[in-house]
């Protein structure tokens, strides 16, 4: 008896200091990029909460006196930030599906068996790998409106000549057909991917069933596409979001305020005006608000997957 | 109609030629399996059947009619795929009735057809399910409503029980027997298993590297097989086979000098051949064929021995029991009737599907 449980507690205690050590052993690995995390994202994001709740103090660089909700109160009386909401919000309704559409689009034409394919693919990359302030400089050359080649091109079907930076409907079209030229080689990528990842036999059962291009691509492709292409649209949302470089560099969010996107907003009025506080209060409504909408993509997403 | 007629059918992917000029009738409410080691051309056939593949020439004609240039869903067919293909958004009755939508066919119908489908396949209870709630065998069981809600001329199985484990194979093949028995419609069926193709088909074509090997009605196959192909492929365990030449008529010489007394003549007179006896075409005797036991291997009904002749395994199947013992030497005599002859030559490397039959 007592033998059994000398044995057993000497068991017990090699297995403690073996959890020991195995604890010991993750977090090690793991420290570094804790360290990591905490000093490039947490720091900044805690930083910035601090500051959009005090009075900045230019002289020190750093959080002044409290002010509480002031600033957030402040902000949300400004017409300027619902603005650049505003902007932000169309460009992102309409650059969003445009770019999604487009990229499935594309990877559905390149998968076809044709001649040639691999050297299109191959310049599908070339967009992302341009620098986005490269970009938005080659379109501002390629649209100006007195030696930009896309006038002299439109000009021989009778359009234009166009004032791509000058009229405000344009400049937004400008924004994003750069972000679309920028962006959709992406999803051709991932789309491709999925494209190719389908099942044969269950678009082969379509063809023995009778199913019609149409009803195919209505009844079979897309329901199998559904959660790649809901994945994809929170990648890119997430991603344009955050579109600051190219307005910059193109229409640097003119004309007056038409494609004043937020983050140019924020941006201008913390190191041109020096509102660091305010503008600190934006960045944190701005942060709250795509947390939330993503949330929500997030569960549409796994709605749709569950249904598909 | 539900005959299928197969002329000189040929297929080929780029300068390589698949299928080597293949013709088959199969008549009205025929159940036909093709069966062969994977790579034989079985499965490019049934697919050239239902229009899934260009027929490269030669004609396939399904009723009266030539469907080269038809398209698969003008054929009256209906397959049913290894994987399931089933729709995977679709539940169990969506994906029944998709066929018949596409043909815009009246609500009503199309809901009296599925329900009669799944009520044939004791479906009932699943028509709401999608295709991931399903077990495999469920899944195997929607696919073949899918196909018969058509009822179409013709039924095309590309390997269905091959997803499923052995249990439910052995049942899932009772099953599909006993649809055909009832519904009578003309089936072509795909397997690599030629216990599946033996249990099931009403004729089965032997397929290797492209050409047919043999046609016949299972029982013929296996008691006449016409190459040593089908002699190897067909029966479970695998025949026997001794090689070497024939002299004095009835004596086999093999390679390391082993004599062997045969019971018959070579009925084409040959002198080298290959000599195919069955497991269980052995009679135990006093004198015959010396043979070493090295297993035994016994299952109650039966009994099989392996036993070592001249450095090769040969299978022995004995009814009932036996006392021998490994170790043992034991003497064999092949039946009279049961010794096959072939143009001798290597016996074909033949995968053999376990199965739990």
């Amino acid at each position: 008896m007592t033998g059994t449980n000398m044995a057993g507690l000497v068991g017990r205690g090699e297995k403690r200091t073996g959890r020991l050590k195995d604890l010991t052993v993750r977090w090690s690995f793991m420290a570094p990029s804790i360290v990591l995390m905490v000093l490039l994202l947490a720091y900044p994001i805690f930083y910035t909460i601090e500051i959009s709740l005090t009075r900045f103090d230019i002289a020190t660089f750093s959080a002044g006196a409290w002010v509480g909700l002031d600033n957030y109160r402040e902000v949300m009386d400004d017409y300027r930030f619902w603005d650049s909401l505003w902007v932000t919000l169309i460009y992102l309704v309409i650059a969003l599906p445009l770019q999604v559409a487009l990229g499935f689009g594309i990877a559905f034409l390149i998968n076809a068996e044709w001649a040639g394919r691999g050297f299109i693919r191959a310049l599908f990359i070339i967009p992302m790998v341009v620098a986005p302030v490269v970009a938005g400089g080659i379109w501002r050359m390629m649209l100006d409106p007195l030696w930009g080649i896309v006038n002299h091109w439109l000009g021989f079907i009778g359009i234009g000549p166009l004032d791509w930076f000058g009229d405000p409907a344009l400049a937004m079209a400008t924004i994003i057909i750069i972000d679309t030229w920028r962006w959709t080689p992406f999803i051709v990528l991932i789309a491709t991917a999925a494209l190719l990842a389908l099942p044969k036999d269950v678009f082969e059962a379509a063809k023995i069933d009778g199913a019609n291009w149409w009803s195919t691509l209505w009844s079979v492709a897309i329901p199998l596409l559904v959660p790649v292409i809901a994945a994809t649209f929170v990648i890119r949302w997430l991603g344009a979001v955050k579109m600051f470089d190219i307005v910059l560099a193109s229409t640097y969010g003119g004309p007056g305020k038409a494609t004043n996107v937020i983050n140019l907003f924020i941006y201008e009025e913390a190191f041109r005006s020096l509102r660091f506080a305010e503008s600190a209060a934006m960045a944190v409504i701005v942060l709250v608000l795509t947390m939330v909408l993503t949330a929500l993509f997030l569960r549409g997403t796994r709605a749709l997957e569950d249904r598909y | 109609m539900g005959t299928v007629q197969i002329r000189n059918a040929r297929k080929s992917y780029g300068s390589v030629e698949v299928l080597h000029g293949v013709s088959i009738d199969i008549e009205e409410g025929e159940f036909v399996a093709l069966v062969g080691p994977s790579g034989c051309g079985k499965s490019t056939l049934l697919r050239m059947i239902a229009g899934l593949e260009e027929i490269t020439s030669g004609h396939i004609l399904i009723g009266d009619r030539i469907v080269n240039d038809v398209a698969p869903k003008d054929r009256d067919i209906a397959m049913v795929f290894q994987n399931y293909a089933l729709y995977p958004h679709k539940n169990v009755r969506e994906n029944m009735a998709f066929a018949l939508r596409q043909r815009r066919m009246p609500r009503a119908e199309i809901a009296a057809r599925v329900d009669k489908a799944a009520h044939i396949l004791g479906l009932e209870q699943l028509l709401d399910r999608k295709p991931r709630a399903l077990s495999g065998g469920q899944r195997q069981r929607v696919a073949m409503g899918r196909a018969i809600v058509r009822d179409p001329n013709v039924f095309l199985f590309d390997e269905p029980l091959s997803n499923l484990d052995a249990k439910l194979r052995v049942q899932m093949r009772s099953e599909i027997k006993e649809l055909h028995q009832r519904l009578k419609t003309t089936t072509i069926y795909v397997t690599h298993d030629q216990i599946e193709a033996m249990t099931l088909a009403d004729r089965v074509v032997v397929m290797n590297s492209g050409v047919i090997e043999q046609v016949g009605p299972p029982l013929e196959l296996y008691d006449n097989p016409a190459t040593l192909f089908v002699a190897a492929f067909i029966g479970s365990p695998p025949m026997n086979f001794f090689e070497g030449d024939l002299v004095h008529g009835t004596e086999l010489v093999m390679a390391d000098g082993t004599r062997l007394d045969l019971p018959l003549a070579d009925p084409q007179g040959r002198r080298r051949v290959t000599v195919g006896v069955r497991a269980e075409h052995f009679d135990l005797a006093d004198d015959g064929w010396p043979a070493t036991v090295s297993v035994v291997e016994p299952t109650g009904s039966e009994t099989l021995i392996l036993a070592r002749l001249a450095g090769d395994v040969v299978r022995i199947l004995i009814r009932g029991r036996t006392s021998v013992q490994p170790g043992e030497t034991i003497h064999l005599r092949p039946q009279r009737s049961s010794v096959h002859f072939f143009d001798a030559a290597p016996v074909p490397e033949v995968a053999q599907m376990e199965d739990v039959a």
